[in-house]
């Protein structure tokens, strides 16, 4: 089970899962919270590592091509992954009936 | 059966010679594939008149008098990777029935060059496994042991040109997902430098380690791949403009006088007896050929698969943020726009995805980006310049693929963060983006394959194959074959 110092506890990880779009059902929440407690545990031996000076996280920025318009996919395309209808792709319905 | 060269560049020159035609070689391939792939599994979807369509086209054009790199070799494609006319299911519910709008890129190229997509292959969930035990449809199981999983994710991939199902096939690398299965599987199994070829079509995890490439039977091979994939492509942007160059005419030129640095830390790791004998066999194989063999240390490189399932599991959990419901796969209709998305991810990922979403998102999160995120993007730093260092004292730096051989199926199922150790020779490289291929180095006293990673700097592709070709030529092309298919292929 996590230790009392595991920032990973079965509340966390509801309330992450909130963040995450995912529902985790209630009897699951302690095995995902020993299973992350023990990866986030292991992952806090970076803790350990002495930092070098300015060793800051230089990611190159990505270069962007110019914003010019190019050929894109046609209906027929379109239609492999959803269905049309007066031209438009049907979705599910996202808002409430009530 | 014909009596099939079975590699990458023999089909490719008797296609071209008129010594064999696509057809007749994509034929065979299938009939393996029917044959063998019911104990393997290493196929998700196996496109056999699509296959034999492109076949026709290929011996047109050599018919026409042309000769391209890849006439008529059968090949199979990771299923997160895009196949015109082909699902790309990424091995989970959520992607099902999904159709492709076009090839990516490292497709398109292999497509000119005139090789023939026979299928999509099984893998993790989304790539995110060691074992291909986490996709959604089936195991795929290790043609040299079938009760032992064939590494992951890639492992279907790397099964199907173990099982000489196909002379070669794509995977896709993250934090080993080429490398780790060609190991486990007996093939070679290559990373490219981070941004070499297009990751256009490949469906994103960590879109800063991601790389497609071949695995294949010889280095060779992999080398006629690469060469044909890899190059700049303006639909990804972090796609490289530096020239590929010409690996494969560099191949045989040895590594004489070459600075070879063994890795200290991987040593230092308490290695499995068999890994551990099969380095020493390594070390002799490359004094022979001539290299100067030195050490090298990589002092962060024990912190890599805790920087890696930081980084990986954020990127992840941003990437896969798009499966929401409305715009892939199925989709199921709720009362509200949240209740689409948490039935339609809820129901759509299998648990390790969630797992790893879970822990990119409890490592984005306000209150622990910092002490998570923060650190492991700076650690990622010192790690890269640890290999800048280490790239100053050797020309080519060798350590294990894995640190054990291929384990058996369930063994590590129910234990993610030991799963996770599998990749630990594997992800200091997909960290620091340098190119890295894993070379069959022989087989265990139980008869399981072993391997040896090579890498090189950044962009270093022509040094690293000419060096991994100096080491096949020194233990041999490995001839032996997966038990019960010699009677079948020859």
């Amino acid at each position: 089970m996590p230790s009392n110092s595991s920032p990973v506890s079965p509340d966390v990880v509801r309330k992450v899962a909130a963040l995450a779009r995912l529902s985790v059902p209630e009897e699951d929440l302690p095995v995902f919270a020993q299973q992350l407690a023990r990866i986030v545990s292991y992952i806090d031996q970076l803790n350990e590592l002495p930092e070098e000076h300015a060793a800051g996280a230089q990611v190159p920025a990505t270069p962007l091509r110019a914003d010019e318009p190019g050929p894109c996919f046609g209906k027929e395309t379109l239609e492999r992954n959803a269905r049309l209808l007066h031209g438009h792709g049907v979705v599910p319905r996202v808002v409430g009936s009530g | 059966m014909l009596s099939l060269r079975e590699s990458v560049v023999g089909i490719a020159e008797d296609v071209s010679a008129g010594r064999a035609s696509a057809v007749e070689v994509t034929r065979e391939s299938l009939a393996r594939i029917r044959e063998r792939d019911g104990k393997i599994g290493a196929f998700l979807e196996v496109s056999e008149e699509l296959a034999l369509e492109e076949a026709r086209a290929v011996d047109a054009r050599v018919a026409a008098g042309e000769s391209p790199p890849l006439a008529g070799v059968p090949i199979a494609v990771k299923d997160n990777m895009w196949v015109e006319g082909r699902g790309a299911t990424c091995a989970s519910r959520i992607l099902e029935g999904f159709r492709p709008p076009e090839d990516a890129t490292a497709i398109l190229r292999l497509r000119q060059a005139g090789a023939v997509v026979v299928g999509k292959t099984n893998l993790d969930e989304f790539a995110m496994g060691s074992s291909t035990e986490n996709s959604a449809f089936h195991v795929t199981r290790n043609p040299w042991d079938l009760k032992r999983i064939p590494g992951g994710s890639s492992g279907g991939s790397a099964a199907a040109v173990s099982a000489r199902m196909v002379a070669g096939a794509l995977g896709s690398d993250t934090g080993g997902s080429i490398r780790q299965p060609g190991a486990c599987c007996g093939v070679v199994g290559f990373k490219p430098t981070y941004g070499r070829v297009s990751r256009y079509g490949l469906v994103a995890f960590g879109s800063s380690l991601d790389q497609i490439g071949p695995l294949t039977r010889s280095v060779a091979d992999a080398a006629r791949l690469y060469s044909v994939m890899a190059g700049q492509d303006p639909r990804d942007s972090t796609s490289a403009s530096l020239p590929v160059g010409r690996p494969e005419a560099t191949l045989e030129t040895g590594i004489r006088g070459k600075r070879v640095g063994f890795l200290i830390e991987a040593e230092a790791e308490g290695l499995d007896p068999r890994i551990a004998a099969n380095l020493g066999e390594a070390r002799e194989a490359f004094a022979s050929a001539g290299a100067e063999l030195t050490t090298v240390s990589i002092p962060r490189a024990p912190y890599a698969i805790a920087i890696y399932y930081v980084i990986a599991s954020a990127e992840a959990s941003s990437n896969l943020a798009r499966f929401d419901g409305i715009r892939y796969g199925p989709r199921r209709a709720e009362d509200d726009l949240l209740a689409v998305y948490l039935a339609n991810r809820t129901a759509g990922f299998g648990p390790e995805v969630k797992r790893r979403i879970l822990l990119g998102t409890f490592a984005l999160a306000a209150g622990y980006y910092e002490a998570y995120y923060g650190r492991a993007m700076r650690a990622r730093e010192m790690l890269r310049r640890d290999f800048d260092r280490a790239f100053t004292q050797v020309d080519v730096i060798v350590c294990p693929s894995v640190p054990a051989p291929a384990f058996r199926l369930g063994e590590k199922v129910d234990d993610p963060l030991n799963m996770y150790l599998s990749d630990i020779f594997t992800v200091p490289a997909s960290l620091s983006g340098v190119p890295a291929i894993s070379v069959p180095s022989g087989f265990s006293p139980d008869g399981l394959p072993l391997a040896i990673q090579i890498l090189a700097p950044s962009f270093g592709e022509e040094l690293l194959f000419c060096a991994a070709r100096a080491f096949e030529r020194q233990i041999g092309f490995p001839d032996r074959m997966p038990p019960g298919l010699d009677a079948a292929s020859r």
